[in-house]
């Protein structure tokens, strides 16, 4: 026991002391041309920590994040900010996806008995940190979700770890610039060298998609996960349209608005990763040329990337690639699971959600689906169909869990097998209601939110899979790192409902002629209330020169 | 006791007993006549003084985020207007010009290069007539997703294709022009609305199979209860016609009329959507299209957008008479301009019927309309002075469409604000609700003081009677009310202890005979409303009837519907009788007629909240004969027979039937004038005919009431009045 205990003494001891060094950042750039008319940019900036305590005394690690963690007692936390809709279907996966809007979700050490109140405490915290209405989350809007979302940082084997989880989206959130400026300053080298000096709100506020995201989870030190050390991970996920910015050709200049003025000198490795897969069928040249071209078979599909190393010197590098001849149009082949949710019928009485999935592969697919309705669109498990049937052999498992009005939103998730080359339509029925007058959102009549379903998946190819493996973070860890599932969390696309809505201008009108009447009905009752009546003396005639003299005193008031 | 409950049944019919002699009753009894006829001309005046300036408003805009007008235009794509709009038409000349198809891979070629996101989308219809023919179509949509959105709203701008073999005009410069649209607008980041581009087929079919397919409804999509049309919920028992006669397929389901397919790519919520019908771009003017089914309009708001935006663009328009390049030089030329203008979209919004593709978005809540380019000769009709006006191009109207299209896209909130229900006066003026409905309600008083005035004296009847009996027994008691009109209170109350007074027996015995049985006169009318539920659906089994003899079903059903006709008109005046012994009372009839005349104006008031225009000629064409409709007394005087052939000659004339084909033939002698009368007569009922086989259809395919409601609602009413007319009762 004493030697554990001297052990411990030790190694607190020396990580205490060594942490200067342990402490490590990577800077990377994934570029991938989405055919026929877009680009994906993604950066990804991970900091890693040699331990909680650590943290604060690092040099790296942001330390008001790193606070956050430790204060709330989180394991894991994922929180992504979000412009736009991913369109699976033409463009393939992303290497992280995010539901449009604000999405949050973050498991607890199961030392927190109560994680309603930290949960609030969060999300309140990351608010401030990140200037985004995060505030809004509350119980009305939070789920705990079953199957469909698991850790992707090391836990203990034992553990709980489902009731510890919170998951919150807000599909209304509309992100700006004011949320990458705090989240730039998280950065050891800030916006001012390395990679996060290409991030210019400007140009990417200008993109199709844009998504910045912080992750935060614990990650082995070794193999055999004695130990664990913190990783934060940004991201920046950018998709071009090469319509928009007006031609096929795209440099770093055209992108970004500036070349890369090199790495960041805090940087241990900084690297720019370009899918040149897409050279074979239509060939063009990438200046200046890649350091070296790895090529990754992974999952029976080959990705040949080129490799740029930057060195922290300074020097201004501007990648670009140049067609040699007009691109014809290819025809985009789906990925292998794609999906689309939209809102059925019309008018202000029932409707109902539909989420398409469809199986492009051979092989059946097992996926997760979690619908997720807020309170005020009451969904009805009786009224659930799967492919028009109450009582599908699709499903292996389900939960539900109804809402409650104001306090509980609804919650269903669908444990399904896919079968191979199919279509599984999922629908499910609601009514609208109506809501208490000041429950209504500025612009009512714009509609109301629904956020994404997740659907998460164990996809048994990795065609047009992207996402770096579980137990690496960088994009070396990607390279022929071949398994027998890839796992990836999807999010389908939100849908708009208008529920019943009252002429507010009504009230307004209203307001309007109550003031004005009040109004006039203040102004004599406050003078027959405040003034005197005094009698004056008519008819004594005044003089000229008093008539004068009045003037005079009148001017010198 | 029976006598003593009996007598308190009969007050609890009457009310209060004494209610005919208050003052009020005793005016209305005298002035209901003048009163009604003086509501039906005011209602009508009221209607005509609607068109002056003085009774209708300037438009404005009520919605301020729209900011019309304000962008710059940017529109560069004449030339590529120009270049798709020869392209499709060698295309159409050359591959399609004996084919009614749609050149679906060269849209599907052009939108994909475009880089739009490309979907074609399948529908069939099994026509619900005949023999079972079935149709089939292609719609092809391209679908421009906004950056930096998560698509949950969007924008339409649609074109109908029209064939070369076509006898209407073509629409290639439509789609030309949204082809050349869709390329300037694709490389620009400002749209914060999906825009879809579509191209139907089969002029409104194609549009209703996709709206149906847009929002999800499916034939097979069971468990969606809300499914057009269907009130069918699941779990409720269902009436399953087909067991009883096999054989025979009950092809009145709507689901099973048009199935709209599935759709491969979806936007988010529609906001509103532009229609263009262009033939050439060498247009004079854009006639701006707003009905919709049902009578229903689009959003004030967006019209007047329209309209504002195509006078920004240099680009001449008009709304039915109302033409934006001739403004009235007098004051009485104004008026007569307006009311034609008015009038004109009335006609227009009684059948219902859509005047362009725009007209079946409205029932989703979507604000559409169409614009139609006309030349100076148009087959629509010529507009004075048209041919003086410069000629518009492809720059214009892809700059009119632009901003159009941008002010949309500035919208924040869905059409809201403005009015939904108006009348247009001008293509500048309209009549909001409140100015218009007060025309509809005076006619609908004018039936409910007829009622009333029905009512006080069916009461009064039996207790006047004994009273007078009493009175004539009592010469020499002078009538109070002549001295005093004041105290009608304590003049009641004598009259109640004088009623009383009656022997026991001989009332008893008037109580039998005149034994209102509303059980009787309920189970009649019930029955009647069922007769016009089984007209509604009888087209069916017409149709199966006439294909069993090899007749067309045009032929089947319009003359199928004249039998039934004629057989309900013989037979219903016996139908009383066969719920009863003795033959009916005077006031049995009487309760009839009040309870007619309280369905007809909450029908024509009910209807008139939805489509004005079909309530207002309803209740036009109906109030002469409900005011005329009285209980026919058994041997009354030579006059009174010849009054009663004459209101029983207007009855048979308003006979839904009978009016449609008699307007009808009106309306094709107003078209053919040269022809005879026989020709007219034959010309105007082979109209009929197609008029009614196009409402059925019509009901079935994309819910038109017209049908439903004249046979469901029209029909009984127009029954009861003619048993009214047609049963002779004992006087009181």
């Amino acid at each position: 026991m004493g030697s554990l205990r001297n052990l411990l003494y030790y190694s607190f001891f020396l990580t205490y002391f060594l942490c200067v060094r342990c402490d490590d950042f990577k800077e990377e750039l994934y570029i991938k041309p989405l055919p026929p008319t877009h680009l994906y940019s993604y950066f990804q900036f991970v900091t890693l920590v040699n331990s909680e305590l650590s943290s604060f005394h690092s040099h790296l690690a942001p330390r008001s994040l790193a606070e956050v963690v430790s204060r709330f007692q989180v394991e894991e936390l994922h929180l992504t900010l979000t412009e736009g809709q991913w369109r699976h279907h033409q463009w393939g996966y992303p290497v992280l996806d995010a539901a449009p809007g604000a999405e949050l979700y973050a498991w607890f050490s199961p030392d927190v008995v109560d994680v309603d109140t930290q949960w609030k405490k969060l999300s309140a915290t990351l608010s401030g940190l990140f200037c985004a209405s995060l505030n809004f989350i509350d119980n009305f809007n939070t789920v705990t979700p079953q199957m469909a979302l698991w850790p992707t940082g090391a836990v203990k084997s034992s553990q709980n770890i489902t009731t510890q989880l919170r998951y919150a989206s807000l599909p209304r959130e509309i992100v700006c610039t004011e949320n990458l400026t705090p989240w730039k300053k998280l950065l050891p080298c800030e916006s001012s060298r390395g990679f996060s000096a290409l991030l210019n709100s400007r140009m990417i506020h200008n993109t199709n998609y844009h998504s910045i995201g912080v992750h935060v989870r614990k990650v082995c030190k070794s193999n055999d996960c004695l130990e664990t050390q913190l990783e934060f991970k940004q991201t920046v996920a950018l998709v071009y349209d090469y319509d928009i910015i007006s031609s096929n050709d795209w440099s770093f200049r055209k992108l970004f608005g500036q070349g890369l003025p090199g790495a960041c000198p805090l940087s241990s490795d900084s690297k720019i990763y370009v899918d040149v897969t897409s050279n074979d069928t239509q060939s063009f040249t990438l200046t200046p040329p890649p350091d070296n071209v790895i090529v990754s078979q992974r999952g029976g599909s080959d990705t040949k990337l080129a490799v740029y190393n930057i060195n922290p010197d300074g020097q201004m590098i501007n990648i670009g690639v140049k067609y040699k001849s007009k691109p014809d149009l290819p025809v985009s082949v789906p990925p292998p699971l794609h999906f689309t949710r939209y809102i059925l019928g019309y008018g202000k009485e029932f409707g109902g959600i539909v989420t398409e999935i469809t199986n492009n592969l051979w092989t059946s697919i097992n996926v997760v689906v979690l619908e997720n309705a807020p309170w005020w669109l009451p969904i009805q498990l009786s009224s659930l169909r799967i492919n028009g049937e109450a009582e599908s052999s699709l499903v292996q498992s389900q939960y539900y869990s109804p809402g409650r009005s104001r306090q509980k939103p609804y919650h269903l998730e669908l444990l399904m097998t896919l079968p191979p080359k199919s279509t599984t339509t999922i629908t499910i029925d609601f009514e609208f209601v109506f809501l208490k007058w000041q429950e209504y959102p500025p612009d009512a009549n714009h509609g109301f939110y629904v956020g994404s379903a997740l659907i998460s998946a164990n996809l048994p190819t990795a065609r047009n899979y992207t996402s770096v493996p579980i137990t690496g973070s960088t994009f070396d860890s990607f390279v022929n790192a071949s398994k027998t599932w890839y796992p990836i969390v999807f999010r389908t696309n939100g849908a708009m409902v208008s529920l019943p809505t009252p002429d507010f201008s009504m009230p307004y009108n209203v307001i309007c002629l109550a003031c004005t009447v009040v109004a006039l009905a203040f102004g004599p009752l406050h003078n027959i209330c405040t003034k005197e009546l005094v009698l004056k003396p008519l008819g004594t005639p005044v003089s000229l020169t008093q008539k004068l003299l009045n003037l005079f005193k009148k001017k010198k008031d | 006791m029976p006598g003593k409950t009996e007598s308190g049944v009969r007050r609890i019919i009457n009310g209060n007993p004494d209610v005919g002699s208050v003052k009020w009753v005793k005016i209305l009894k005298k002035v209901h006549g003048p009163l009604c006829f003086l509501c039906y001309v005011g209602a009508l005046v009221w209607f005509v003084m609607l068109g002056n300036k003085e009774f209708n408003n300037e438009t404005y805009f009520s919605e301020n985020a729209l900011l019309p007008g304000l962008v710059t235009n940017e529109f560069n794509g004449e030339n590529a207007a120009k270049q798709f709009y020869s392209e499709l038409l060698r295309e159409m000349e050359d591959k399609y010009e004996d084919l009614d198809d749609m050149p679906v891979p060269w849209l599907v070629g052009k939108m994909s290069q475009l880089h739009l996101e490309v979907y074609t989308h399948n529908f069939t219809l099994n026509y619900p007539m005949g023999q079972g023919q079935v149709f089939q179509g292609t719609n092809v949509y391209g679908i421009l997703r906004a950056p930096r959105t998560s698509s949950l709203e969007a924008l339409v701008v649609t074109a109908p294709y029209r064939a070369l073999s076509t006898h209407q005009k073509g629409t290639a410069a439509g789609i030309a022009l949204m082809l050349a649209f869709a390329k300037f607008a694709r490389p620009q980041k400002y749209w914060a609305k999906d825009i879809i581009f579509l191209v139907t087929e089969h002029e409104q079919l194609g549009m209703q199979a996709w709206l149906e397919a847009y929002h999800g409804l499916q034939s097979d999509a069971e468990t969606f209860h809300t499914s057009l049309g269907s009130f069918w919920k699941p779990g409720s028992p269902n009436l399953d016609f087909g067991s009883y006669f096999p054989g025979f397929s009950w092809e009145g389901d709507h689901k099973k009329c048009l199935n709209p397919g599935k759709l491969k790519g979806r936007s988010g919520s529609i906001q509103a959507a532009i229609n263009l019908e262009f033939s050439t771009p060498k247009i004079k003017y854009i006639e701006v299209k707003i009905e919709g089914l049902n009578g229903q309009l689009p959003n004030l708001d967006l019209v007047n957008l329209v309209h504002k935006l195509c006078l920004k663009s240099g680009i001449h328009h008009s709304y039915r008479n109302s033409y934006s390049w001739m403004r009235g030089r007098n004051k009485m030329d104004e008026w007569t301009n307006s009311f034609k203008t008015m009038f004109d979209m009335v006609l227009s919004q009684i059948d219902g019927v859509p005047d362009g593709n725009h007209g079946l978005f409205h029932r989703f809540g979507i604000e559409a309309v169409t614009l139609e380019g006309r030349d100076a000769q148009d087959p629509a009709g010529t507009a004075p002075r048209a041919h003086a006006l410069s000629t518009a191009n492809f720059y214009r109207l892809g700059v009119a469409l632009e901003s159009i299209l941008r002010s949309l896209n500035n919208l924040l909130e869905r059409f809201h604000q403005s009015y939904f229900f108006y009348l247009l006066a001008a293509t500048h003026r309209f009549i909001s609700i409140g100015q218009y409905m007060p025309s509809l309600c005076l006619l609908c008083v004018a039936m409910l003081i007829r009622a009333l005035s029905l009512w006080v004296t069916t009461i009064q009847q039996d207790g006047d009677d004994e009273a007078d009996k009493q009175a004539s027994k009592q010469t020499n008691k002078p009538k109070p009310e002549k001295e005093k009109d004041s105290d009608a209170e304590e003049l009641g109350d004598q009259k109640s202890e004088e009623v009383k007074k009656v022997p026991k027996a001989k009332r008893k015995k008037k109580v039998d005979d005149l034994s209102m049985s509303v059980v009787n006169i309920g189970a009649n009318y019930l029955l009647v409303h069922l007769i016009g539920y089984a007209v509604m659906n009888s087209p069916f089994i017409l149709s199966y009837i006439g294909n069993y003899y090899d007749k067309p079903s045009e032929y089947s059903v319009y003359y199928g519907l004249i039998a039934i006709s004629v057989f309900l008109t013989i037979l219903t005046p016996f139908m009383p009788r066969f719920f009863r012994k003795g033959r009916i009372t005077y006031e049995e009839l009487s309760l009839v007629n009040i309870l007619v005349l309280i369905e007809l104006s909450t029908v024509c008031l009910s209807v008139g909240m939805n489509n004005f225009s079909l309530g207002f000629v309803i209740a036009v064409v109906y109030t002469p004969l409900a005011l005329m409709c009285s209980v026919v007394v058994l041997g009354a005087g030579k006059k009174s027979a010849f009054y009663l052939m004459i209101k029983r000659l207007v009855c048979l004339l308003v006979h839904p039937l009978v009016a449609v084909s008699l307007s009808m033939i009106v309306y094709s002698s107003f078209l053919f004038p040269e022809e005879g009368f026989l020709g007219m007569l034959s010309r105007g009922s082979d109209a009929a005919m197609q008029a009614t086989m196009f409402s059925i259809v019509d009901s079935m395919i994309y819910g038109n009431w017209l049908f439903n409601l004249s046979t469901a609602v029209i029909l009984p009413i127009w029954i009861i009045f003619w048993q009214i007319l047609s049963i002779k009762v004992a006087a009181p």
